[in-house]
């Protein structure tokens, strides 16, 4: 049926604005998000330096620092409605589909505005060799793919339980840790000159796979 | 009654054989003795995250609760299982290798493993209403089956590959002693039929456990 599929496009694409608007108003979230990643960035720093010879250390730190900051923030865009009590509206004008693919984009776009801060500042602060730009953003870019695709469908189902934000960092580890180790991995060679393809496949058929089967698993999501 | 006594028998007198029929391998000497119990713990490791993600699957496909007991059995067991799996590989590594703990890529996966389980059971533990319940902790197990085959099979391949396991790579099952062969079996066979009894009874007891509580609301 293309009318319903032009339709809930458009409800994908109303879904992410909402988020952005209710975002922009308070950016509560983006605040807090941006604060975390700049202190463990910080942290990381002051306790390590500078270590511009080394390549291994340098792409383990960085993609520590996006996942700490990813985990303090990407529960956030279901919490809310629940928190806020608007999920119910919610539920009654979009499908669940496009409410979860709407909240995806909007937490790859909340990724990409905390790495567009982070990732220079690391660059300078830790002292870095300059990245070979093209690999390296392919490799932000398919790691910050897989990142909000897992952290969206867990921060869909923690925000149904009683935990909710506590619960997320824990839950969401497993399924951020092939990304995380693949995309270590590929900075890792990016920077020594190594070939980098293999981790590029994993990383995006890591987040093809997860997108699919969480594309079939949003249609369960709510039922009560 | 009588198939467990022969059970607790049967892994008993294996157990047993273990000791004192079976000879040991010379590399390994006296820590030969560790994969009667480690490799079973570690088959049914993956064997009970295998029941509970299919079993969740089919619980999101037929939505009965007793696929649900079926998937919080398996985990349950599962996770000890999997703690006494890493525990026994941590001491034969200490013994073998010089340490507990070196994040080879079998360590890897099953930590990764031991992950899974415990947030499973944590995303279980968190919410209160059955079908609730049921539902999206089925929902993470079907996300987690996405995971599990990238960190058990394709990371540690190309994240750990400067680093061999010459000795488990040089111990190739088929070069296993007949004796030992038979013994490692047979504790296989037993550990896996003592998981699957142990799952029965978690299993039953969920039943009666949710036909008292039904009893109980009826009542009041």
């Amino acid at each position: 049926m293309p009318t319903s599929r032009s339709s809930s496009g458009a409800a994908v694409w109303a879904v992410l604005r909402k988020e952005c608007v209710s975002e922009w108003r308070t950016r509560y979230g983006l605040n807090s998000a941006l604060l975390f990643a700049v202190t463990s960035l910080a942290a990381v720093s002051f306790a390590i330096g500078r270590l511009g010879d080394r390549a291994d250390v340098l792409a383990g730190l960085l993609w520590i620092v996006l996942l700490f900051a990813s985990l303090a923030s990407l529960a956030h865009a279901f919490v809310r409605e629940v928190e806020g009590k608007t999920l119910t509206m919610l539920r009654l004008v979009a499908p669940p589909t496009a409410i979860a693919l709407g909240k995806l984009l909007f937490n790859l776009l909340f990724l990409v505005v905390i790495e567009l801060v982070t990732v220079p500042l690391f660059l300078i602060l830790m002292g870095a060799p300059p990245p070979r730009w093209a690999p390296f953003l392919t490799l932000l870019a398919l790691g910050s793919i897989g990142l909000a695709v897992a952290a969206t469908v867990i921060g869909a189902v923690i925000s149904q339980t009683r935990g909710r934000g506590a619960l997320f960092a824990g839950t969401a580890f497993p399924l951020l840790l092939p990304i995380v180790a693949a995309a270590v991995s590929g900075t890792r060679a990016q920077w020594t000159g190594a070939p980098m393809d293999s981790e590029l496949r994993l990383l995006a058929a890591y987040a093809a796979a997860l997108l699919a089967v969480s594309l079939v698993l949003y249609d369960h999501l709510w039922e009560d | 009654m009588i198939a467990r006594v022969l059970l607790l028998l049967w892994i008993a007198g294996w157990i047993v054989a273990g000791f004192f029929w079976a000879p040991l391998v010379p590399v390994l000497g006296e820590t030969t003795r560790v994969l009667y119990l480690h490799i079973p713990a570690a088959w049914i490791t993956m064997l009970a995250l295998g029941w509970s993600m299919v079993h969740s699957l089919l619980y999101l496909r037929r939505r009965k609760l007793e696929h649900d007991d079926h998937a919080a059995g398996a985990a349950e067991i599962g996770i000890l299982f999997c703690i006494a799996a890493t525990a026994s590989g941590s001491l034969w590594a200490k013994a073998m290798w010089g340490s507990y703990w070196n994040w080879d890529p079998r360590e890897t996966s099953i930590f990764f493993l031991l992950l899974i389980y415990a947030a499973y059971l944590a995303v279980r533990s968190a919410i209160d209403q059955d079908e609730r319940r049921a539902r999206l902790s089925a929902i993470y197990s079907a996300a987690a089956f996405v995971a599990a085959p990238f960190l058990m099979f394709v990371v540690p391949r190309i994240y750990f590959s400067l680093h061999p396991d010459p000795i488990i790579n040089s111990r190739g099952k088929i070069d296993m002693d007949p004796r030992i062969r038979v013994v490692f079996f047979a504790l296989l066979l037993g550990f896996t039929a003592l998981f699957f009894w142990l799952l029965s009874l978690r299993v039953r007891v969920a039943r009666l456990e949710r036909r008292g509580l039904a009893a109980q609301g009826g009542a009041s």
